[in-house]
Formats: C-alpha cells, structure tokens, sequence
C-alpha cells in the first residue's frame, strides 16, 4: 500500500525525523503552505489544487531518496574548545544547549557522576522519541553533567526518564506539540531533603538548590537523546519557561494531607518522582478567604477557561496549594478526596465561552459534555474528579498554583533507586 | 579538550516503502485523517483531484480520534485500500 505524507512546510523537520524513527526514511513527505487549521475551506482547496501532481508522482514512483546507513553512529567522544566561552559556543552551535551556560561532559566529570548510579553505565533505560535515541545510564550521566547536576542526583534523573518513557505519558506527542508543556518533576519522599530539592518557599524557581539542575538535566536528555530540538522536532508555538527546568519537592512537612507518593500506592517514607507533561503555573492569589468553599471558588476560577487543552482533551490537571490555602482547606475537616470533588463541581466552564467553531469541534472529542448541552450548561476540566492532582508545595503567603497539562498524557510516578 | 557526546546511539532499522503502482487508474484511495483542523479537508481535496486528474477510484475515510496518539486502524487501511493520504501538521 503506497502512502504519501501531507504537511504544512512549517512541520517538515518534524515530519521527516517522525518517518525517519519509524524505520522509513524514504517516506515521501508533500508539503502545503502552513497553516491550514483556522483557515477557510476554499483557502484549503486552493492549497490541495497546489500539490495534487506531486502527490500523483510521490504514489507512482519509486522515490528518489535511498536508504541511509541501518544505524545512526554518533562519535561517542567529541573534540570541544576548553575555554568556557568558546565551549558555550560550540554547543549552542552543535543545537546541543538550552541557551543556558553548561559545564563540559569530560570523561572525568562523566565517569564521577556515574559513580552516584552504581548501574551498569551501558544499560538502556529509554528508547525516546522523536529520534529513538538510546537513553542509557551514560548518556543521561553526559546530559547531567552539562546540566550542572551532581553524581547523587542521577537515581532521580534516572527514574524520571523511565517514567518519561512510560507509555502512558505519551512522550512522542509530548515532545513535538505546539502546545507549551514540560516535562515537570514532582519528588516525594526523604530523598528531595537529602538531595536539597526545595519544597518551601520559591520552591519552583529561581533558588541555590536542586531543583534546577536535576529539571535541566531531565530536559537536556529529552532534547539531545529524544532529539526534539527547540524550533525543529519540537513545535511548540510558544513553549514556557518551565522548559528549561521544572521541578520541586512535595512540602509533605507543611501538608495536611497524604503525600502524592501515598495516593498513588507507595509506602510512606518511600521516595518517588512523579512526572506531568504541564503549562506553566498560573497563579491563584487568594488572600481574603478564611473558608475551604472560598478557596475553591477562587481555585476553580483560575482553572475554569476556555482556551486549556484539559477541556476538551481531559487529562489530569494540577492543583499545586500553598500550605496557607491547604490549612484552611483541610481546616474545616476536609480531606484531599474532599478537595477534589469540591473542585471538580466547581471548575466548570460554561459553554457560553466558548467560540461556535470549538463547540463542534470539542463535540466530537467530549460528546457526553458538549453535545447536545444546553446553552447554560458547564464543562468539568476533567473526566472525573479522581483525575485533579492535588500536592502541597510553597512557602508563606496567599497563593496556589494552577497547572494544565497536554491533556492527551497521563502522569506517571516511579520509585527511585538508591 | 574530549567531551563525551550527549545524544547517544539511535535504535532504527530501516524499512523500505511499499511498491509505487505505475498509475492511479481506478486504484482505491485511502484517506488517514489525524483529526487536526482540516486536515481532513485537505486531504479529501486532494482525493478528489486524484480522481479528477488520474482516474484514481474510490475513496475511504478513517479519522484518528486525537492527532496525539497513533492510529490502531494501519492494518485494516493496509487491507482495504491501495493507496493512502495521510497528513502531519497543523
């Protein structure tokens, strides 16, 4: 069966890296005039009129590429500039960075973070997408030690990459959306304290502790081995900050509640991470109510709009509670269960705000809230309560967090080795 | 100064494609709509001149039910029809 593959010419790269990890580098790729959502039929015609002969040419005709090497050797060993201004260069140059300054990946310095996995360093933990990179103990410890990370942190490094990896997470479509999500890292456990992750105050950025590096390094690795370069592979339209590095600790001392790790099934005392494919944070400033009710009035007022993916694809949106607003939540008796069905009655948007083209639209994808609704009627943010993340994290002061996530992509919680 | 290369080895073995048939006279077209706005549009567009232009046969539609996970019906399409439009973008 003879296929041809239509794009719009902004998604070319991306196409062809897609049909070169699925094994078919000679898949004829035919590209129109980007873009062809949101526009008019007759804009849509016009631009099918434009290709039609290549595409009769690319279904008849043997194609023209030929097949590359079976493997993709890289040279394990590189020959860098030692000056670090010069290093910078290089590997912005080679699209190896994230426009942050990095640290050179000297066997040395690779072979020091290596000693803090005591794994066979050849092990392949991931296969990731879109290139189908190996991601072994090595080569997540060469993207740690660009990223600044030090040898204790790659157990946690390591777990986040096969949670990446876990098909549930859906990690091929996370990695080339248009849509702003980051990998995010949520640790839990006695390990965040000893490794010095920041739950408390600041605890997602800017700070003197691990978060930052271990983030980077978890991004690094998705970029260089997954091979989703910024602008290429990875489409996002505007990306987020967070895309550098985003990760914190539970503040499980300052929460009322059972820790995220507990919920989803380990012991206490057991240290996890749990990855989400999210947006950045948007914050939920609520200094005046003193009740649970109030909080989640202003919570799902900052949850409930019209333009997340969580919407109309589902999923499992984050509520990220400062320890004030959590106190005052749990205050008055209520557990994180209670919490989430509060939320998910709460957070609806009515369908008033929506746009008609995205009632049909999201019609087809969530019948059951948007077909057939009545002109009042309101769409929950997810499929079901159980599905609203709720952690505890932060410092002093009147603000929660609110974050979306892709929507198509589950999270996924491992255990970290020691 | 020797750096050791962050990108690893990659896991790919390479498939060539499914033979071109000389002309679309009166071949079944397929049309593998991943759900991104008109995509399927575009791709009926094009059916449609393939018809026009080379005589190409009928044609049957399938539609992924989002663009952010793989298609389960490959096989029933590679069964059904003899040539198949698909599309990657937005």
């Amino acid at each position: 069966m003879a296929a041809v593959v239509l794009g719009t010419d902004e998604f070319a790269a991306l196409a062809r890296a897609e049909a070169l990890g699925r094994g078919l580098p000679q898949l004829p790729l035919v590209t129109v005039p980007h873009p062809i959502g949101g526009t008019r039929p007759d804009s849509v015609r016009a631009k099918a009129a434009l290709v039609v002969d290549e595409v009769i040419q690319a279904l008849t005709t043997a194609p023209g590429l030929s097949i590359p090497g079976e493997r993709g050797e890289e040279a394990e060993t590189l020959e860098a500039p030692a000056d670090p201004d010069r290093l910078q260069a290089w590997v912005l140059e080679r699209g190896l960075g994230d426009g942050l300054p990095v640290l050179p990946p000297t066997p040395e310095r690779v072979k020091a973070l290596l000693a803090g996995a005591r794994r066979d360093p050849d092990e392949v933990i991931a296969v990731l997408p879109p290139r189908l990179g190996e991601a072994t103990i090595r080569t997540l410890a060469i993207n740690a030690a660009l990223a600044g990370a030090r040898p204790e942190h790659l157990p946690l490094i390591i777990a986040a990459v096969e949670a990446l990896a876990d098909p549930a997470f859906n990690l091929a479509a996370v990695q080339t959306t248009t849509h702003p999500c980051s990998a995010l890292l949520i640790v839990n456990g006695p390990l965040a304290a000893r490794l010095g992750i920041a739950s408390g105050a600041g605890a997602l950025g800017p700070g003197p502790w691990a978060n930052a590096v271990i983030g980077r390094a978890v991004r690094l690795a998705l970029q260089n081995v997954g091979g989703a370069r910024p602008g290429r592979e990875d489409r996002a339209t505007l990306g987020h900050p967070g895309k550098y590095t985003y990760c914190l600790a539970e503040n499980e001392a300052a929460s009322p509640w059972e820790p995220l790790s507990v919920e989803r099934g380990f012991a206490p005392g057991t240290s996890t991470v749990t990855v989400c494919a999210s947006e950045a944070p948007h914050n939920v400033n609520d200094h005046g109510s003193i009740t649970a009710s109030g909080i989640v009035v202003t919570l799902a007022g900052v949850a409930a709009t019209s333009g997340n993916n969580n919407v109309y694809l589902e999923g499992e949106p984050l509520f990220v509670l400062g320890p004030e607003h959590a106190r005052t939540v749990a205050g008055e008796g209520w557990s994180k269960a209670d919490l989430k069905q509060a939320l998910f009655a709460a957070a609806r948007v009515p369908l008033s705000r929506f746009s008609a083209e995205n009632l049909e639209r999201f019609a087809a994808l969530r019948p059951q809230w948007f077909q057939g609704a009545s002109a009042d009627a309101a769409v929950p943010i997810a499929a079901a309560w159980e599905d609203l993340m709720v952690i505890v994290a932060g410092g002093a002061g009147k603000h929660s967090a609110f974050i979306p996530t892709f929507g198509r992509t589950r999270s996924v919680t491992r255990r970290i080795g020691e | 100064m020797d750096v050791l290369n962050p990108c690893g080895a990659q896991t790919r073995r390479f498939k060539p494609l499914a033979p071109r048939p000389g002309d679309l006279a009166g071949r079944s077209v397929g049309i593998l709509d991943n759900s991104k706005p008109n995509a399927g549009a575009l791709l009926a567009g094009v059916a449609e001149l393939l018809a026009a232009r080379a005589g190409a046969g009928s044609v049957r539609t399938w539609r992924k039910p989002t663009s952010a996970q793989p298609a389960e019906c490959l096989d029933e399409i590679a069964r059904s029809v003899e040539v198949v439009l698909t599309g990657s973008a937005d």
